[in-house]
């Protein structure tokens, strides 16, 4: 029952290892794991302190019971990437006090590589990954601790030998990480359960009032040609044309993929453009209008979004071409006609008369009926608010004639209403409006708050139209942005007090924000962005053609030269001479040698030296003056001097004859 | 089956032979050291292919960077496992020799010339390696212990030097051919024995000796460097009385002779009282001498003489 197998220096770095391992994982396991780990660790060092035995099985049975219901409890499921991963760390850690041989660090070391792997998956900002290094360096510490000796006792050493190590590592695991092919998933795998801030399927005016109190990023945007100006970046995310007369949704026709492309003709000067979105766990990407990815980010669906096959669990980088000025859907198929003039029955009797006398008063000329409900919100005292009051029943009525108070999403969605009552097909479009430019890095920054909803309806021949009520309502929104639009009301994020875009009152801090912002951009875009196209487009740049097989064979290569020359760098070659000392006495009993006098095997130089100058009575006060000097140097521990070494070598080879000196000569050096 | 493992193994033998010949200090160097995966290798590399797994299906661009800084590092482990061997110096030490059924201390001395060595490994398998560390421009003396099973030279073969240092995801090893030996006594074996006369062969009036008798005692002379500190008598020493030594006068007069044709028994068995009686005569301070066919030592009373006679019993029969 001794602990001795396991080297001291690889326990203490075990346990270092294993805090830092599972301190970003708390975030996102249960808190019961934090008590369950302290109890491991102090139990594993009363161990190795030999105050404490190794569980007996049945409790080490009983223990692994508990965590596992533990889990079952904390999370509802033992599958899954949450519960995984804390089934991963309740095994990490109870296999610490289970720890006997070499063999079980080991395998605590891999789990632990397996848990720094796994927290990416939740958190891979460049921060976390920076992090990261720690625990990996620890647990490579720890691999190295388990080859040492119970007597080492200086870890710091161990550690940096670990960095050092890890840094050689470094020029290999670039190549290699830059020319690996990036291939799609070979099956899927369970995704983090994470609560997501977002856009949604289906929203109510508070689901967007919700997301106008969040400070997150949703999406960063850079501009091949000059940033176009604020009112024209209504960024698409989908369409909403399903209404319950409260909540707007995606209507299930819209939401299938099978759905026809639809017809739309590209006009005017195109915008290039390359976003990089935070994940969303929903399948629609954000472009502006009309969107038509260049390469197969995503696909065009039947409401101009732009969607991906399965939903974006990660950082996603792409490239996006929008013509603003398309023509999109001069003809309307009857299916998508009617389902944008459908309205719930029994709901705004009020806002149906309206629209049914706008209608009677317009007659064909929907153009002036669009412009005259704008009209509407532009002249009635409406009032742009992130506090509307709590509307009833008939909302939209409510909203239209009596309250006359709201945000984006009650102007888009009252609109639609109108417009669908009087017969022209319409729908909401949810997604972004805005962004702020980050000088430093001129790109754009797309925050939560920026979420907006707006209108589009149908003109036989001219396709679908945009239009926003809330710029008739408020146009700095629009122009400027929520923050200025809300600074009378002062309620811009102020759920969200620690949001970074709070800083923006301090002109300073704020410089501070954005540049800390170009750096993680650049994180993203260059290092979590490198996938599939982007590494396509990187090393076609690079080289031209991209042939796999060359590229294999040159990569193969290029890592062996590194070996080599990193292998000739640790080994130094040119400095395996021996010594001064050992130099000289081969040399010296080279030249002796010639007199046919050889120590023998296991003759100590001492007597070696005697003998011969017994043999060689003519030359015994070189040969004594020496392997005197000799004797001192090496066994006395003085200082090194090789020039006396040096002359009494010489002086000896004087002594002795000359037609025998030639044959030494070219041993000394 | 057998008789192709032993071909195998002779010419692995040879091959070994050439490569790495005997010499009685060996520079650890590319020649010389031969280098694998271990087992914890080959799991670290089990332990990568997941991770590549993990990469590739959750597109996981950090998951990939540590799955290609574990490989590089394996990699790189390679040379450094290498580098933890070559250019060091092992140099065999003199040995003592040992009686049969002793454990045999075969000394080596590890010179680390430039850089420090850690985690070697040294020994003959299957016997378990012994750890050593040595240190930069410096130098440790490893003993090595083999079982002296039989009278003669032990010659324990070609010794294991290996490192799995610093990630024990490699191993890297050499065969060395110190031409280490140690000479093995037999071992002694208690009995009378019949002690010849000088000359007086066919004398049948033997003398007998009883091991350790003390009925010869003679008194007490002082010490003198070569006398058996076994007979020092410390009670007189505690008394102030200087080194004194219990003088045993043997069997004065007369020279003893061991005479391995006298000695009952096999030849191993007759080796091995001999060798008892050598150790208790000369324990007595008693000259003695020593008859073996075709070698006759004769009659003295030192150490050096001893282990004349020892050698003589141990190399007995046996070839050079």
């Amino acid at each position: 029952m001794s602990a001795s197998l396991i080297p001291r220096i690889s326990l203490t770095w075990l346990l270092v290892a294993q805090a830092l391992v599972i301190i970003p994982h708390l975030l996102h396991v249960p808190s019961w794991l934090i008590p369950l780990w302290l109890l491991c660790a102090v139990w594993r060092v009363q161990i190795f302190r030999q105050r404490a035995d190794f569980p007996p099985a049945w409790l080490k049975g009983l223990l692994l019971l508990g965590v596992t219901a533990g889990v079952l409890l904390s999370h509802g499921t033992l599958l899954g990437l949450d519960a995984g991963v804390t089934l991963l760390l309740c095994t990490f850690v109870l296999k610490l006090v289970e720890m006997r041989k070499a063999r079980d660090a080991q395998v605590l070391i891999t789990m632990g590589l397996f848990a720094v792997v796994t927290s990416y998956l939740f958190e891979d900002s460049l921060l976390s990954f920076a992090y990261s290094l720690l625990p990996i360096s620890a647990l490579i510490a720890a691999l190295i601790g388990m080859q040492q000796s119970s007597f080492n006792q200086r870890p710091w050493a161990t550690w940096r030998l670990a960095a050092g190590l890890l840094l050689q590592a470094l020029p290999l695991m670039l190549l290699l990480f830059v020319f690996f092919p990036r291939i799609g998933p070979l099956w899927t795998m369970p995704t983090a359960d994470k609560a997501r801030t977002g856009l949604a399927e289906s929203m109510s005016p508070a689901d967007v009032a919700e997301l106008s109190r969040s400070g997150e990023l949703a999406f960063r945007v850079e501009f091949d040609q000059a940033i176009p100006p604020n009112a024209q970046r209504y960024w698409r995310a989908l369409t909403l044309e399903d209404f319950d007369g409260r909540r707007w949704s995606q209507a299930e026709f819209t939401r299938q993929a099978r759905a026809p492309l639809p017809d739309w003709q590209a006009q005017g000067e195109p915008l290039d453009y390359q976003v990089l979105m935070q994940p969303t766990g929903q399948p629609w990407l954000f472009a502006l209008d009309t969107a038509a990815p260049p390469d197969s980010a995503g696909r065009q669906a039947v409401d101009f979004r732009v969607q991906r096959g399965r939903p974006i669990e990660q950082a996603l980088l792409y490239r996006m071409r929008s013509w603003p000025e398309a023509v999109r859907q001069a003809q309307l198929p009857s299916l998508q006609y009617r389902l944008n003039l459908r309205l719930p029955r029994g709901f705004d009797p009020r806002t149906r008369a309206w629209a049914a006398e706008l209608s009677q008063r317009f007659g064909s000329d929907q153009q002036g009926l669009v412009n005259e409900v704008l009209k509407h919100f532009n002249q009635q005292p409406f009032h742009y608010t992130l506090r509307p009051p709590l509307y009833g029943q008939h909302s939209v009525d409510e909203f239209l004639f009596d309250g006359r108070r709201g945000f984006c999403a009650h102007y888009a969605g009252a609109m639609v209403v109108v417009l669908r009552a009087a017969g022209i097909p319409a729908r909401v479009v949810a997604g972004y409006q805005g962004g702020e430019v980050n000088e430093a890095g001129n790109y754009l920054l797309i925050h939560q708050f920026d979420a907006h909803a707006w209108v589009e309806y149908w003109q036989p021949g001219t396709g679908w139209q945009s239009v926003d009520p809330t710029y008739q309502v408020a146009p700095e929104r629009i122009e400027q942005g929520i923050e200025q639009a809300l600074a009378e009301e002062g309620s811009f994020l102020e759920g969200d007090l620690l949001a970074g875009a709070q800083l923006r009152k301090l002109a300073w801090l704020n410089q501070l924000r954005l540049a800390w912002d170009d750096l993680n951009y650049s994180w993203q875009r260059l290092v979590l962005g490198y996938q599939g196209e982007q590494q396509m487009q990187w090393l076609a740049s690079w080289l031209g053609t991209v042939d796999w097989q060359q590229l294999g064979l040159t990569l193969v290569a290029v890592i062996a030269v590194l070996l080599v020359l990193l292998g000739v760098w640790l080994v130094k070659p040119w400095q395996a001479r021996p010594v001064a000392q050992q130099r000289y006495l081969l040399a010296a009993e080279r030249l002796l040698a010639t007199q046919g006098l050889v120590r023998d095997s296991g003759e100590g130089v001492r007597r070696f030296s005697q003998r011969a100058q017994v043999s060689l009575p003519a030359q015994a006060a070189a040969i004594k003056a020496f392997y005197r000097e000799y004797e001192q140097q090496v066994f006395a521990a003085e200082s090194v001097d090789e020039a006396a070494l040096k002359l009494r070598y010489l002086r000896l080879r004087q002594a002795l004859p000359w037609w025998q000196r030639w044959r030494g000569k070219k041993n000394a050096d | 089956m057998r008789s192709v493992m032993s071909l195998w193994r002779a010419r692995w033998q040879r091959w070994l032979d050439r490569r790495i010949p005997a010499q009685s200090e060996v520079r650890l160097n590319q020649r010389r050291i031969f280098i694998i995966p271990t087992r914890q290798g080959l799991g670290f590399l089990l332990l990568i292919a997941l991770l590549l797994i993990g990469a590739i299906n959750y597109q996981n661009n950090l998951a990939y960077f540590l799955t290609f800084w574990l490989l590089s590092l394996f990699l790189v482990a390679i040379l450094h496992t290498y580098r933890s061997l070559s250019g060091l110096l092992v140099r065999r030490q003199v040995s003592v020799p040992v009686f049969a059924g002793e454990e045999a201390c075969l000394p080596v001395e590890l010179v680390g010339e430039r850089r420090a060595y850690q985690a070697l490994a040294l020994g003959w398998p299957p016997q378990p390696l012994q750890m050593a560390d040595v240190p930069a421009n410096g130098s440790t003396q490893v003993e090595l212990f083999a079982h002296a099973s039989q009278r003669g030279w032990l010659v324990p073969g070609r010794l294991r030097v290996e490192t799995r240092f610093p990630l024990g995801l490699f191993v890297a090893w050499s065969w060395l051919d110190l031409d280490q030996r140690v000479l093995v006594y037999p071992a002694p074996q208690a009995g009378d024995l019949p002690l010849a006369d000088a000359g007086s062969q066919d004398d049948d009036e033997g003398v007998r000796v009883i091991p350790g008798g003390v009925d010869d005692y003679q008194g007490l002379r002082s010490y003198q460097p070569g006398d058996n500190k076994r007979r020092l008598h410390w009670k007189a020493f505690s008394r102030g009385q200087g080194l004194l030594v219990k003088d045993f006068a043997g069997l004065a007069g007369r020279d003893i002779w061991l005479d391995f044709a006298q000695v009952g028994g096999g030849v191993e068995q007759r080796l091995s009282r001999l060798t008892h009686a050598v150790l208790s005569l000369y324990a007595q301070s008693q000259p003695f001498g020593l008859r073996l066919p075709g070698l006759e030592l004769a009659p003295e009373c030192s150490a050096a003489h001893r282990d004349a006679c020892l050698r003589a019993l141990a190399l007995y029969g046996v070839k050079a």
